[in-house]
């Protein structure tokens, strides 16, 4: 049993940081648009739920607000910064990476650096034996799984998936077929940084909330990406259970700072001997 | 009827096309010929807004084409099947249609049973991969994937490069059936005499960017002299 205690956890940060990274690699993928702002999106997310709950907002309207809100944000950034710089990889980590200063600061100004804890909605324990786990972050786990077989099943089995694939894979083509790519990239950023809110606002019980939180995300995110290889949604699934899972499972023994040292070494030698990630076929 | 109308476009800083006018008739098979490099494939992206105009007008049944975007040119009306095919290789026959019908009207996919009548063979694998055809079936793949968007005027560019002749032949006298059925106009690229010969109403020729001459199939001269001087053949 002492195992299964950090096997769980493990499964739980996987399944978050697949969720984030998902957000960045239909936002890379699509538009080639290295997004170095979608941790301060995440956090934005939970920083929705602590607004809520000092406003005795009900638990659920913070998980339907900060989806919306970081949404309608992300619409914002598109139109206002991203649509400028789209397949320009290296002007969008500068733009968006200033842009994840300046929210991060935003925050820090209207809430300070402090961090803010968010209470539970549920504080009940899933027993089974003598084995327990509490029954919110279990739920998190399964919304996270929901959420991703969404996200799946969206951009694998939709008429709007097949578009946004055949943007991904010929973006001049797809459009002489009379295809909006610009809309479907306008979508497809909104859809992303949605996730994102919501991942933030969904865990933002189990963590502690400050403005830096998201780049404890943002970097295992773009980690995932760079390991897993291969089709953009399959190998976000591998590399995600493979930085998360090491990740987590190294802190059983070894310090956060050191087992994220170790996740680092391990995922220079993933790249260096299977330079196309662990999948391979990545373009 | 296509009207292309003083045409200069390029890349960069590099004109390619230059002063460029030429129509193609409504309900008429115009090929446009010329030796590589002389900017048969930059003058269709540049109509399908796929490159920059610098100046001129293209205008599709008298209406401006020249500040719209691709997908707004497809559904004005033009229909592209590009150089190389492009066909979608991960995607089935059927997901390559279906993407078709997206970018225009879903209720195009009417056009189906037509489209498997032309094109047998894509009826037969529609739940095959594109990447796995042959160059030959990819091309009536692409073909296909522009007709359903229901076009006024298709625009071919070199359907026929990487081409077994057998096929090249199955595919050039299908085309003109498809004309003469339905109406269409096409632009064709192309440096292939045979398919030109096959198919076309009109010839245009095009050197450095230019536009040289134009003249019907019959008016090629004794022992295609046109073709000589303008594919030095």
């Amino acid at each position: 049993m002492d195992l299964l205690l950090p096997l769980i956890d493990a499964l739980s940060y996987i399944l978050i940081l697949v969720l984030i990274a998902l957000g960045l690699m239909i936002v890379f993928g699509m538009m080639g648009v290295i997004n170095m702002a979608h941790g301060e999106l995440f956090m934005i997310g939970a920083y929705v739920m602590v607004v809520c709950q000092s406003a005795g907002l009900p638990f659920l309207v913070g998980l339907l607000l900060a989806p919306l809100i970081v949404g309608l944000l992300g619409l914002l950034i598109e139109m206002l910064l991203i649509r400028h710089i789209y397949l320009r990889p290296l002007d969008t980590i500068l733009a968006t990476w200033g842009l994840s200063i300046a929210l991060k600061q935003g925050i820090v100004l209207i809430f300070g650096p402090e961090s803010q804890s968010i209470a539970s909605p549920i504080n009940e324990m899933i027993t089974i034996g003598d084995f327990s786990y509490p029954l919110y972050r279990t739920l998190v786990m399964l919304a996270a799984i929901l959420l991703i077989g969404g996200t799946f099943w969206l951009f694998l089995k939709t008429d709007f998936g097949l578009q946004a694939r055949a943007v991904i894979a010929r973006p001049d083509t797809a459009a002489t077929l009379g295809i909006n790519t610009r809309q479907l990239y306008r979508s497809s950023f909104v859809i992303g940084t949605a996730l994102a809110g919501l991942a933030g606002a969904l865990v933002a019980p189990t963590i502690s909330v400050d403005p830096q939180m998201g780049l404890g995300y943002l970097i295992p995110g773009f980690l995932s990406i760079l390991v897993g290889g291969a089709g953009p949604l399959a190998g976000v699934l591998v590399g995600g259970s493979a930085v998360g899972g090491a990740n987590s499972l190294l802190t059983v023994w070894i310090s956060p700072v050191a087992a994220q040292i170790a996740v680092f070494i391990m995922a220079i030698l993933v790249i260096r001997l299977r330079p196309e990630g662990i999948l391979g076929g990545r373009k | 009827m296509l009207e292309l109308d003083s045409i200069t476009s390029g890349y960069g800083d590099a004109r390619v096309i230059q002063d460029f006018s030429c129509t193609a008739e409504a309900g008429r098979i115009t090929a446009l010929m010329g030796r590589n490099g002389m900017g048969k494939t930059t003058l269709l992206k540049t109509v399908m807004g796929l490159l920059p105009i610098t100046s001129g007008q293209i205008l599709l049944d008298s209406a401006p084409l020249e500040r719209l975007n691709p997908h707004e040119r497809s559904r004005q009306g033009l229909g592209y099947v590009p150089q190389g095919r492009e066909v979608f290789e991960n995607f089935t026959v059927a997901e390559n249609l279906r993407l078709a019908a997206l970018g225009s009207s879903l209720d195009h996919l009417d056009m189906l049973p037509q489209i498997y009548d032309w094109f047998p063979i894509l009826k037969e694998r529609l739940d095959q991969k594109a990447g796995t055809f042959s160059g030959g079936q990819q091309q009536i793949l692409a073909i296909a994937r522009a007709l359903i968007t229901r076009p006024k005027i298709l625009l071919l560019d070199e359907p026929t490069e990487g081409i077994q002749p057998s096929i090249v032949r199955d595919i050039s006298l299908q085309l003109s059936r498809i004309a003469k059925e339905t109406g269409l106009t096409i632009l064709l690229v192309e440096q292939n005499v045979d398919m030109v010969k096959t198919m076309a109403d009109d010839i245009a020729f095009i050197e450095n960017g230019k536009m040289m001459e134009k003249c019907l199939l019959e008016d090629l001269g004794p022992d295609d002299a046109l073709l000589h001087r303008y594919l030095s053949i």
